[in-house]
């Protein structure tokens, strides 16, 4: 139990710094990096809650196939040229101020309501193995889950005919 | 890590052995590679130092360690002096988690005049009863070694070797984690110790509710899976870079892709974070497809039982079977890596959009095929 609290409070501040890391650092390519690590340091957390599955997917996901792409992007992109076309004008300085507190807002919200939900004494819930985790998905959550399935079928569609019509590298 | 000092000071030895065992088998494979290369290519190899060009290796490694320290002019120093041990990451990760053999049993004995045990010791680092799902996540981290070492670098080829690795990556990833589906419906478990018992015995499966049972071929997934097999293999392949796979490095293009600009223990690094997959990947393989630390035809029990007819009892008849089937296992692990040598020096490297079509437009609808196929006949022949 002493070990387990431990690594909490130690996973949450290193999550949090590389956290902070992505969106202070300048370089995009070192932004990306820091989310990795993020990414691994979330997954930890979810290994040190026990919930190995998650933890597992995780790292699968998000830190194997999501990040890799998005380090991947970036180092093929000219960065000087959207990072200007994203920190000129006023329109722009002002979407980002007005995200940014709406954020702020958000996470400050939630933090405030979920305040009282856990009490300190909460008993350990028991793991729950694959084999629950795919009868919930397949049974209760049957719905939702197709429909994401059709959500993100359609939004690769989606991306593949606007980046053949905005000539991308098999434009006609 | 375990109840009392004896049990945890066994489990620390037993990782710091396994992190040696994967570390200590890199020259042996260089070796191996060299003089294999030679043999398929009517060469002689490294045959001058020491016998059979044994002591090379030591040579090597002296000079990997008195090799001047570099860094690119306008290098990244922080991402390039990271990249090597990120490459040694993953690899190490994984292996530490793979069953090698049995548990071994120990029976409650006496020591410092203290009453001990008794244990029960896994053959693996560690096991969070994840099995295949926790090895794919660690080794998909792999790419960013070489992403890393591509930006880190500065350099155009290093740049392109990096990029290439990560989207070739990315196309095999899926095609691996698919061409294991099959296997993991056929028994209905993600655990490796539970995918080894039950590849015990001779082939035997139902087939419409009578029991088959086919006396001379042995119970291994290959026989459900052959082309889960297939595409396993080539997957793995792709995964750790090796040729026809190796364009992240291809020397007749990119100089030596993201390790251009690596020397010394720094390259020599990358060079076990390369055979570490591969030991990983030929581990995963006898797994999978070919009966795990199964002797063929003879159970775990029946050898302790025959090894308790020759007076071996308790804690050594548990030891000796533990060890008799390590032996096994590594002799398909040894077996496979063989076949990534024979492989690299038999086939040539493809070209890229060969590389993307056989990943996208050839392994994965076959994958998808095999999974839909294996979950349509299990349900089938089970119902």
């Amino acid at each position: 139990m002493m070990a387990s609290t431990v690594l909490f409070y130690l996973l949450s501040v290193v999550s949090i710094v590389f956290a902070l890391g992505v969106l202070f650092n300048p370089n995009p390519i070192f932004s990306a990096l820091y989310l990795v690590l993020t990414m691994i340091g979330v997954s930890l957390m979810f290994f040190n809650l026990e919930a190995y599955f998650i933890g597992g997917v995780q790292l699968i996901v998000y830190a194997g196939a999501v990040t890799v792409l998005f380090v991947m992007v970036l180092m093929l992109f000219d960065l000087k040229k959207e990072k200007q076309a994203f920190t000129k004008g006023l329109f722009s300085s002002l979407l980002k101020y007005f995200s940014a507190g709406a954020l702020l807002f958000m996470i400050s919200g939630a933090s405030l309501m979920s305040m009282g939900l856990m009490t300190s004494g909460a008993e350990k819930a028991e793991p729950i193995t694959t084999k629950q985790l795919a009868a919930l998905l397949f049974t209760d959550y049957f719905f939702a889950f197709e429909v994401l399935g059709i959500i993100l079928l359609v939004v690769a569609i989606g991306a593949v005919t606007i980046s053949r019509i905005r000539g991308g590298t098999h434009a006609k | 890590m375990g109840s009392d000092i004896f049990e945890i000071s066994v489990n620390a030895v037993k990782i710091i052995a396994l992190f040696l065992l994967m570390v200590q088998i890199v020259p042996l494979l260089v070796w191996v590679e060299r003089r294999g290369s030679a043999f398929i290519q009517n060469r002689f190899g490294p045959n001058r130092v020491g016998p059979l060009g044994l002591t090379q290796l030591l040579a090597d490694a002296v000079k990997f360690i008195f090799k001047e320290e570099f860094i690119p002019e306008k290098g990244r120093a922080f991402i390039f002096y990271a990249a090597p041990v990120v490459a040694l990451l993953p690899a190490t990760l994984a292996f530490v988690s793979l069953p090698l053999s049995a548990p071994v049993n120990v029976e409650a004995f006496e020591m410092f005049g203290q009453n001990w045990g008794p244990y029960t010791f896994q053959f693996q680092g560690f096991d969070f009863g994840l099995g295949i799902v926790y090895v794919l996540g660690v080794s998909s981290l792999a790419t960013y070694s070489m992403l890393m070492a591509g930006w880190g670098s500065s350099n155009k080829f290093s740049l392109f070797g990096g990029l290439r690795a990560s989207a070739q990556m990315i196309s095999y990833e899926l095609a691996l984690g698919l061409s294991i589906v099959g296997i993991l419906i056929l028994y209905g478990t993600f655990d490796f110790k539970t995918m080894i018992a039950a590849q015990q015995g001779a082939l035997s499966f139902h087939f419409f509710g009578e029991l088959v049972t086919i006396p001379f071929l042995p119970n291994w997934g290959i026989f459900y899976q052959p082309l889960g097999a297939i595409l396993f293999l080539v997957a793995v392949f792709a995964e750790s870079n090796r040729l026809p796979f190796d364009l992240p490095e291809a020397e007749s293009e990119l100089v030596a892709g993201y390790h251009t600009e690596y020397g010394g223990m720094k390259f020599n690094m990358f060079f076990i974070g390369e055979y570490g997959h591969m030991l990983v990947a030929s581990a995963l393989m006898a797994i999978f497809y070919f009966g795990g630390y199964n002797i063929p035809f003879v159970t775990p029990d029946q050898l302790s039982g025959f090894l308790e007819g020759f007076g071996y009892m308790g804690t050594t008849n548990s030891l000796m079977t533990s060890f008799i089937l390590h032996l096994c296992m590594f002799l398909k692990i040894l077996f496979f890596l063989w076949v990534f040598i024979w492989v690299r020096w038999t086939l040539p490297r493809f070209r890229y959009d060969q590389l993307m079509d056989l990943g996208w437009k050839t392994m994965l609808p076959w994958a998808l095929a095999n999974t839909i196929i294996t979950a349509i006949i299990v349900f089938v022949m089970r119902s």
